[in-house]
């Protein structure tokens, strides 16, 4: 059976003739229907939302008629789009250096072996397994005013009930979030700086050693330059992944208090999904599209990691 | 002055025992060699002088103060790695100039020196390189200049030439050579390579076991073997071990029918042991084509059938069978011909070891 498929695909392969294809073609041939599923996944949604972005498509009305740039120059009179915009740059501002910090520390910690090594790695990992949902739902019962194990604890120590409105407070529900997305995302780093610390070449911190520098200089003349590569793809997976911070600010506050935790995610969703702007969500996922090549494109060229 | 002082040294890495009380003082200026086979303790021993690893027991001394507590930035020593450790992302400057910018050392300062350690070595004109850019004997001169740029009073190399090629490996071996001699710095070598130890050293101390097994001039130490072991991993080919008797007045040696004459000189020594079982240690060069109505005191005369011929060009090495072993002896070129040749060879008893097989001691 199986000596007669082989023959006959040398057949196919061979015969020159079949179909018009030769050999050279048949690489096309068989590539053919992969390439042809990936545009289709990939492009196809791509250019129907830059093609509905031009329109006037919304719930109650199929408009399809030319709309030119209108849905574009909307977004610039947009206020709380530029607002979602400047939280989301708060956001990633702040959770990105603490994730990669206190991921750093965390993996230069568990460098050294020790016993339970592997229990704790396993234990530190497990936030960022779990769905960011679920996690935005944990943490929302974690900082409930009344019932939350947190207010509690701060009750405690201050020797009084201490009824913090964590995700209502304007001043506590960016603390808030951010705990969350730190808590959930820094084994992540962790996890990637403790591969890329181990992988860094024992004798080059020793000849550094006895070179005569100190710890610190090692580690920032040695042992950063020698994980950039690998702390560079971290910084921008994560980097990425923050602006389009949407789940734990939905599961949270669903952008609330107001508009004030709304990021630029969670508004496209909001004008898509609750106001059914079909048009206009589409040109402002282009928005998001165009600034997402700007920063990765300027990521790629200033951490010298695209060559 | 920069004498190094071991005594008593231990380490442990869990169950293995890797260096089991080693006591050794190398004097200012000397270039000690460090050797055995893998796993003896070699490396440990000099990462123990470093202070890259710590002594579970024993006290280092460099300089006649203990350093056994001071991390490896204060001892003011000099390492070569093996495998370079050049700091990759560095151009060759930079990494030459790493330790003197991590000792504060003034920017003027450090491009002279720089400049001066690079002309020594000849890598002046490699400044503006990467690592990467170099072949490996270039990397090698890069990790030295490293070393030698910082006048460190004491340079430690651990197998700095076992990732060249032969031929790379000869010239750098002078050229290290050199180096001490101008410099005149107390320098500990680590190598599993007996001719390495052999042209380098002042003085070679081998190492079995975590134990140091002898020590000495590396001729002494050829010409003299305390051990079997010593005998044996010293010189190229190795000696030949011959399972053989000695007559009870030590005036013969017997290897299968053969009765070798000891030299009349060497008997008084051997004699008293009674006739006894011993290891006859001989080494490739100390057996000839003998030649008809030759005559040498302590040369005796041995019939072999030759079964293996390996010509190197200016040698011959000829493997025959004594005593149920294969012994190889160094010929000249065309000595022998071709296998299944018999051939008379001398054989020069005054240089030929004899060894206790009990306790594997040179008589």
């Amino acid at each position: 059976m199986t000596q007669t498929t082989t023959s006959s695909t040398e057949r196919l392969v061979a015969g020159r003739g079949i179909g018009g294809f030769g050999e050279r073609h048949f690489k096309y041939t068989v590539l053919a229907p992969a390439i042809f599923i990936l545009l289709l996944i990939g492009l196809f949604p791509l250019v129907y939302s830059l093609i509905v972005s031009f329109q006037r498509v919304t719930m109650m009305s199929a408009d399809t008629s030319f709309a030119g740039f209108a849905n574009y120059a909307k977004l610039f009179a947009d206020a709380r789009l530029w607002e979602s915009l400047l939280h989301t740059a708060i956001f990633a501002a702040i959770a990105l250096p603490l994730e990669l910090v206190l991921g750093l520390a965390m993996a230069q910690l568990f460098l050294e072996r020790m016993p339970g090594r592997q229990v704790f790695v396993a234990l530190l990992v497990l936030p960022t397994v779990i769905s960011p949902i679920v996690a935005g739902a944990n943490w929302r019962l974690m900082f409930d005013h009344r019932f939350g194990p947190i207010n509690q604890v701060i009750g405690w120590f201050m020797g009084e009930p201490t009824p913090i409105l964590w995700i209502i407070n304007p001043l506590t529900v960016y603390p808030a979030i951010l705990i969350c997305e730190v808590w959930q995302w820094t084994p992540f780093m962790f996890l990637i700086l403790l591969a890329a610390l181990s992988n860094v070449d024992k004798s080059l911190t020793e000849a550094a050693e006895i070179d005569g520098a100190s710890q610190w200089r090692i580690f920032t003349r040695i042992v950063l330059p020698a994980i950039w590569p690998v702390m560079a793809i971290a910084i921008l997976i994560r980097g990425l992944d923050l602006v389009r911070l949407f789940d734990i600010v939905w599961s949270l506050t669903r952008g609330g208090p107001g508009t004030m935790t709304e990021t630029i995610s969670y508004y496209t969703y909001v004008q898509g999904f609750s106001q059914f702007e079909i048009s206009y969500t589409a040109a402002m996922a282009f928005l998001v599209v165009a600034l997402l090549t700007v920063i990765v494109t300027l990521a790629l060229k200033r951490m010298g990691i695209a060559r | 002055m920069t004498d190094v002082t071991l005594s008593g040294i231990h380490k442990r890495f869990g169950a293995v025992h890797a260096v089991r009380g080693v006591d050794l003082a190398i004097p200012d200026g000397e270039f000690t060699v460090l050797v055995g086979p893998s796993g003896c303790g070699k490396s440990t021993l000099l990462r123990i002088i470093a202070g890259l690893e710590e002594a579970d027991a024993g006290t280092v001394a460099i300089g006649g103060q203990v350093v056994n507590h001071l991390p490896p930035r204060e001892r003011n020593v000099a390492m070569v790695f093996q495998n370079y450790a050049l700091y990759p992302h560095m151009k060759v400057y930079d990494n030459i100039a790493f330790g003197l910018r991590a000792r504060k050392v003034a920017e003027s300062e450090i491009g002279e020196r720089v400049k001066r350690a690079a002309g020594m070595l000849s890598i002046g004109n490699l400044l503006d390189r990467l690592p990467r850019q170099l072949s490996g004997g270039q990397r090698q001169r890069v990790a030295i200049g490293r070393a030698i740029v910082r006048d460190a009073r004491l340079f430690l190399f651990d197998e700095p030439l076992s990732n060249l090629d032969a031929q790379l490996r000869d010239d750098m071996r002078s050229e290290i050579k050199r180096l001490h001699r101008d410099l005149s710095t107390t320098m500990i070598y680590v190598t599993h390579d007996q001719i390495e130890a052999m042209t380098l050293a002042d003085r070679i101390v081998l190492l079995r076991d975590g134990r140091i097994e002898q020590m000495g001039a590396p001729l002494d130490l050829f010409e003299r073997p305390a051990t079997r072991f010593v005998a044996g991993f010293l010189g190229s080919p190795a000696m030949n071990f011959v399972p053989a008797r000695l007559s009870a007045d030590a005036s013969v040696v017997e290897v299968d029918a053969a009765m070798l004459a000891v030299p009349a000189g060497r008997r008084a020594s051997l004699a008293g042991r009674g006739a006894s079982a011993v290891v006859l240690g001989l080494r490739p060069e100390h057996m000839r084509r003998f030649a008809d109505g030759e005559q040498r005191e302590g040369v005796v005369r041995l019939g072999v059938t030759i079964e293996l011929i390996q010509p190197t060009g200016s040698r011959t090495y000829a493997t025959f069978r004594l005593a149920g072993v294969p012994v190889v002896a160094e010929l000249q070129a065309h000595d022998v011909n071709r296998p299944n040749e018999r051939l008379d060879l001398g054989v020069d008893m005054n240089r030929a070891v004899l060894i206790d097989p009990a306790t594997d001691r040179v008589l």
